[in-house]
């Protein structure tokens, strides 16, 4: 290791949002190079999950509420007498937050305690602790409406792809909750470190407002400290993004493709007071004539994976992430060695060039890792695992004991997954893998260039399901021209082979600037088209000549997941938080329990929630249980919003995209809500929402007055046998819901 | 239940006669004791393929 005199602190940050379960891989890579070339003090940051963990605090909850009760007062809705559609996202915040504010504030710690801890393995624990934590993410995004952080995104009222807006979004402090975050928890940090040079990681949309925000903020604290941005996101905009007037306020540079070498030319340049002129893939402000003036440097070579060291986590608070076991992320190769999918964009955020490690270095960083953050758990982190790395990783970790349980993405290969290599898979340790199955349409595979039938897909998968790995497919909805019949023949595929496939991450089609079906649109019979006024656009609209519209493509995107939820197990009711949390169901694969006796867990949780029965009898009313009466049905509320139009004025965490001209459809499609009396409940135990009538509540009342159902029963005594049966009834529905306890 | 005013009214009241009281407001096999829960839904913005 190089050993540099002079002291050079770098802080490399990954703004928020990004997922809470696990760290992400880039920034531990780039600390790891830097140090092995000198540079000791390089600091990690993960704002995201600090911001996950702050929020959800039963301060930050009870702050949340007040905020609330003052910028979004109930009685403040439908003074017209009815609902508007423009005023159901805020009814429905402040709904929620009027009858689940004291619960989510008492209960959260608990609920954070039981996702992190051994109680996370029982579905009757994790999954309403779950719910809180998502119900707490509603609160807090209330408090900032109409934002909305939620454990797979960040949205605020604004478009991603218009600097001018982004840039208001990044002073915004009544909307934009990560403002006071980082003036209160991360800049004091970092003022009294002194960073020379702080990077900032943007993979996701979701981060670019957030990391924009922080880089303004650092600039004003830290006027000499140099601020520079890269990752996947930025890897497809930052070209428009630099010459957008203003970004100069929050970045001092951008780094296109994989970071390590161009970040330590930069620590190196930065260090030496050199020109940042020769730094390979590095766009720059040069501010040498008092003025930015922006600078795009050619692009530079990507380091020798293999050289590459193993990644430091070191000073990551491993003890926040959402889950009771470290997964550790670890990148097998760079770049897809098939790179012809005509959807895909990969090449454009990862760089040129495919580049993988040999299996002998994999596993020694596996291992090392494994042994210092304790964990036997790890996420390959592939595009697509090389059919030869297919054999000669299982071989390499079982030859080694490495005793590693792991999942990752995977390519249909039939010559690699036969019944015996996937019997060698499993021995190795692998217990989950995510296929591209994209469509069951032979015609559509062609046009997408994917180069494999369903056929071969449904072979890989039943050979790995039968080693005992869970398969998940990837599957889309909408590529040009696909009908309504093809979308349903792929749903009916998947629907026959339930028994195969566990999970499907289902996508609506997009098209962004970079992939083969925007750069040639005619040969796929589309249209694209332009919003003029979008200087960051990356997405775009179009009008295809054949087969499905966008919005008839949304409409059957919610009919296959609603059939999907209806036939995989993993799906149904609130299981579906373990397919949202993709490793949180590996972690139980990781244990060893088998994909069909998690399946049947999941079956069996779903047909008890569906009973109307109780065992019993001394139910009363939770000890925090909020209820308020609403005068619009909140589940109208809910189904309006579920409209797929309603839910296409919101940015998706892909487009990030805001189309605001849909307000105006939406509102006219969807119509109004009329007023209809009705009651919200709210228990800390359940964390459901749940809607009674004026009746339930007075039943409700009537056991809160008598101290449990067996003794309202007792007061009943002439009632009839249908009305005591009602009451059953009411009253299991109730516990399951967590409004009614067991009193002993 | 956090519903302050609901706490407030029952207080006071004397469980023999509440009990009374009830049985008579209730009238039991003419209550609409309908329960909606809310099934938590996932949208494209919410199946992040890139989450962990």
């Amino acid at each position: 290791m190089i050993q540099k005199s002079a002291a050079f602190p770098i802080s490399l940050i990954f703004p928020p949002q990004g997922h809470f379960t696990q760290p992400y891989l880039a920034l531990p890579c780039l600390k790891a190079w830097l140090e092995q070339h000198g540079f000791g003090e390089v600091d990690l940051i993960d704002a995201s999950i600090e911001a996950y963990d702050h929020f959800l605090s039963p301060d930050e909850l009870s702050w949340a509420a007040d905020r609330v009760r003052e910028r979004l007062p109930l009685d403040s809705f439908g003074k017209s007498g009815e609902l508007s559609f423009d005023e159901l996202e805020g009814y429905r915040a402040a709904a929620e937050s009027a009858v689940s504010a004291d619960a989510l504030i008492s209960g959260i710690e608990s609920a954070k305690r039981v996702v992190r801890g051994e109680e996370f393995y029982s579905p009757d624990a994790y999954l309403p602790a779950m719910r809180s934590v998502y119900h707490g993410l509603r609160l807090y995004s209330a408090a900032h409406f109409p934002s909305q952080l939620t454990p797979h995104n960040f949205t605020m009222r604004c478009a991603n792809d218009r600097s001018e807006e982004v840039l208001a979004a990044t002073l915004n402090e009544d909307e934009n909750p990560f403002i006071r975050f980082f003036r209160e928890r991360v800049l004091p940090g970092l003022v009294e470190r002194q960073p020379r040079l702080v990077g900032l990681s943007v993979i996701y949309g979701s981060q670019l407002i957030p990391a924009l925000t922080l880089g303004r903020m650092l600039k004003a604290a830290l006027p000499d400290c140099h601020v520079t941005a890269g990752g996947g996101f930025l890897a497809y905009i930052g070209k428009k993004l630099l010459a957008a007037p203003g970004i100069d306020a929050c970045l001092d540079s951008l780094i296109f493709h994989e970071g390590e070498a161009p970040m330590l030319a930069l620590a190196n340049a930065l260090q030496a007071g050199e020109s940042l002129g020769t730094i390979g893939s590095l766009d720059w402000y040069d501010r040498s004539s008092g003025s930015a003036v922006r600078v795009e440097n050619p692009q530079g070579h990507p380091i020798r994976l293999e050289d590459a060291p193993t990644p430091s986590f070191d000073g990551l608070p491993f003890e926040k992430y959402f889950t009771p076991e470290v997964v550790i992320p670890y990148d097998i190769n760079r770049g897809c060695y098939y790179g012809e999918c005509a959807f895909c964009t990969l090449p454009t955020v990862i760089g040129p060039g495919y580049r993988t490690r040999s299996a002998k270095r994999i596993v020694d960083h596996v291992t090392e890792l494994s042994e210092k953050l304790g964990t036997k758990n790890v996420n390959f982190i592939t595009d697509c695992m090389p059919p030869g790395m297919i054999a000669d990783l299982p071989n390499e970790l079982i030859e080694r004991k490495a005793d590693l349980r792991w999942w990752c993405d995977a390519r249909v290969e039939p010559k690699a997954y036969t019944p015996e290599g996937a019997r060698n898979l499993y021995a190795a340790g692998c217990r989950k893998l995510l296929f591209g199955f994209e469509t069951a349409t032979p015609r559509l595979l062609k046009l997408m260039k994917k180069g494999q039938s369903a056929r071969a897909t449904l072979d890989v998968a039943r050979n790995c399901t039968n080693a005992g790995i869970s398969v998940t497919f990837y599957a889309m909805v909408g590529f040009p021209s696909e009908t309504r019949e093809e979308a349903r023949a792929t749903l009916d595929f998947i629907r026959d082979n339930s028994d195969v496939v566990r999970e499907v991450s289902l996508q609506t089609f997009h098209i962004d600037e970079v992939a083969q079906t925007y750069k040639d649109a005619e040969a796929f019979g589309i249209e694209i088209l332009d919003d003029e006024h979008a200087d960051l656009q990356l997405y775009h609209d179009y009008i295809s000549e054949s087969g499905m519209t966008q919005t008839e493509s949304a409409e059957m995107f919610e009919e296959m997941m609603a059939a999907f939820r209806e036939h995989l197990p993993l799906f149904s009711g609130d299981n579906i938080y373990y397919f949202m949390n993709k490793s949180h169901y590996f972690l139980h694969l990781a244990r060893d329990v088998a994909p069909d006796e998690f399946v049947e867990l999941c079956r069996a949780r779903t047909e008890r929630r569906q009973s109307n029965a109780t065992t019993h009898t001394d139910l009363a009313p939770a000890q925090d249980l909020g209820v308020a009466t609403l005068r619009f049905r909140y589940t109208d509320v809910i189904r309006a919003l579920a409209h797929p139009l309603a839910r296409a004025v919101r940015p998706d965490f892909l487009t990030g995209r805001y189309v605001e001209d849909l307000v105006a459809r939406a509102d006219a499609e969807i119509g109004t809500i009329k007023p209809v009396e009705n009651v919200l409940a709210y228990s800390s135990r359940g964390a459901e929402y749940t809607e009674l009538t004026p009746d339930g509540k007075q039943v409700l009342d009537a056991l809160s007055e008598v101290g449990s159902l067996d003794l309202l029963f007792d007061s009943l005594a002439g009632a009839d046998e249908r009305g005591r049966a009602d009451l059953v009834r009411f009253a299991a529905r109730l516990e399951r819901a967590g409004v009614l306890n067991p009193t002993r | 239940m956090s519903d302050k005013q609901d706490q407030d009214s029952q207080t006071s009241s004397k469980p023999a006669e509440k009990l009374e009281t009830l049985a008579e407001k209730l009238k039991l096999g003419k209550l609409d004791l309908k329960v909606e829960e809310v099934e938590e839904r996932i949208s494209p913005s919410e199946t992040n393929v890139f989450d962990k």
